[in-house]
């Protein structure tokens, strides 16, 4: 099964609209003035949706749908604005009330972000009445629609920021697989630039192996036990993907990668973790205060041993070769980061695939996060060129291919 | 003790390769680029050179294939964070004796040295 990027990009469309007819119901309701950050498709495995809501509690309203297109969707407020979205829609409710209220702008909004999927399909989608939710992390997020043929999910989610205030929303649209899979299908306009998705997901999957390999080399080099944690691609407009990483100060290393397929490749850690596995990397600890030239260095080669752990899987599958850049070391705005990379990969597309992928350890502060930019011409090249059996061969055999 | 030339980019993995050799090996230098790796083995004339794959100006495949021109008894190890099979194919294309992948600890490259260079 295929899809072209066309369909893809009008998909991803369908989503932000539907996410901004359901921020302007709120913004009518409530008077708060809000605005759709970012839309994005995800292809995801199962067991990772919404992990990125670690850590934050939620409240929110989900519902089934069916009909053109089946699964499930949920709105999502950061608990403590749930109090300030209630007294705007109506001051001093009481606690059952609130409940009430919010199922009701949730009953609403949803039925805006639904109703412009039926009228591009020209077909029907029920939705069930609002459950009202609550919780903590990734447990307010349903369970995404099972198949047993697929371990992953396409997800649609929009970031909705409340103008002038540190508080967002997530509409989380969790769609069956095949249905969803079929109606892009069915929906190519152009077979020229289409993606064989099937062969996505096995990529998806081969960047799995890329961050485990890659979580693998921080622990052999600073002994830390790191684990990899999140791997998936995304779909969004070019101009989306900047906001994607945020205004967080972050160290790391940038490269562009050439070959097929070529683009930018990010190692990026927040200050605090840059500091604390560039100390571990070192035999003694550095002198002066903060990130320093030595803390920079290790920083550095880091970047340089995690990008190759990351991309050489994709090389030995593809049996081709990714060159890449020596790192780049960076330390600014992760929006900043990003920004001209983005405008180098917009020259020749509108949309751009985001690889993204989390790493952590337990036992120091230590986060890091890798973003691959492919240049989607490319991608869709090799993914055309991609032999499923190979999937498994991340691995090149050094002795054998020296011994020969 | 054997004379080694350590060519990478990376400040600190020239530091922790220093380390690793300098009590069994005379470091001879430390260079950050292809060309001058070149240029070292030429005056120096090393009994080993540690190189790296990825570096500015010119690679260490390049820089493996001129020094391994000039003389083809050079012995080169690659020591690279590179493990893409074509790569390593271009690697052996270009003359070098051993591959070490990074990250790496002294015993496998002391055995990469031993492998490459007899005492």
């Amino acid at each position: 099964m295929k899809v072209d990027i066309e369909s893809l990009g009008t998909f991803n469309k369908l989503a932000h609209e539907g996410a901004e007819a359901a921020t302007a119901s709120l913004t009518q309701m409530t008077g708060i003035d809000a605005t759709v950050d970012v839309t994005k498709i995800t292809l995801v495995n199962r067991e990772e949706v919404g992990e990125e809501l670690e850590g934050r509690n939620f409240a929110g309203v989900q519902f089934g749908f069916a009909g053109a297109l089946e699964g499930e969707t949920v709105l999502l407020f950061d608990a403590e604005s749930v109090g300030t979205i209630t007294d705007a829609l109506m001051p001093g409710m009481d606690e059952s009330m609130a409940e009430s209220g919010v199922k009701e702008i949730g009953n609403i909004m949803m039925s805006g972000f639904i109703d412009g999927w039926a009228d591009y399909l020209e077909a029907t989608i029920d939705h069930s009445p609002p459950a009202y939710i609550e919780g903590a992390g990734s447990s307010v997020i349903p369970e995404p629609p099972t198949d047993a043929e697929y371990d992953q999910a396409f997800v649609f989610k929009s970031e909705i920021e409340w103008v002038g205030e540190s508080v967002n929303f997530y509409i989380y649209m969790l769609p069956e697989y095949d249905p969803l899979a079929g109606l892009m299908a069915d929906h190519a306009a152009n077979q020229d630039d289409a993606i064989p998705i099937d062969k996505l997901g096995v990529f998806n999957q081969m960047t799995t192996q890329g961050t485990e390999k890659a979580a693998d080399n921080v622990e052999m080099m600073t002994g830390i036990p790191t684990e990899s944690e999140v791997s998936r691609i995304s779909f969004a407009p070019i101009e989306d993907v900047p906001k994607q990483i945020g205004d967080d100060t972050y160290v790391g290393t940038v490269v562009e990668f050439t070959g097929v397929p070529s683009g930018f490749l990010m190692v990026l850690f927040d200050e605090q973790s840059a500091v604390n596995v560039a100390e571990a990397l070192m035999p003694t600890e550095s002198p002066g205060e903060g990130l320093t030239d030595q803390h920079k260095s290790a920083i550095e080669e880091l970047g340089n041993i995690m990008t190759s752990g990351f991309v050489d899987g994709w090389a030995n599958v593809l049996q081709t070769s990714v060159e890449h850049t020596p790192p780049k070391l960076v330390h600014d705005m992760g929006r900043s980061i990003m920004d001209p990379l983005a405008a180098q990969v917009g020259q020749h597309q509108e949309h751009a695939f985001i690889i993204d992928s989390e790493m952590k350890t337990d036992e120091i502060d230590f986060r890091s996060e890798i973003h691959a930019l492919p240049n989607e011409q490319e991608l869709r090249q090799a993914l055309e060129d991609l032999r499923v059996d190979r999937a498994d061969e991340t691995d090149a055999d050094v002795e054998k291919i020296f011994e020969q | 003790m054997p004379d080694v030339l350590i060519a990478d980019d990376s400040e600190f993995m020239r530091n922790l390769l220093r380390e690793i050799l300098e009590e069994d090996h005379n470091i001879v230098g430390e260079v950050e680029n292809g060309v001058e790796a070149v240029e070292v083995y030429k005056e120096q004339h090393p009994d080993l050179v540690m190189m790296d794959i990825v570096m500015p100006i010119r690679d260490g495949i390049d820089a493996t294939d001129e020094i391994k021109s000039s003389n083809p008894d050079a012995n080169v190890i690659m020591c690279t964070s590179v493990g893409q099979e074509e790569k390593m194919k271009e690697a052996v294309r270009a003359g070098a004796d051993g591959y070490i992948t990074k990250p790496f600890q002294k015993p496998s490259v002391m055995e990469a040295i031993k492998d490459v260079v007899p005492s």
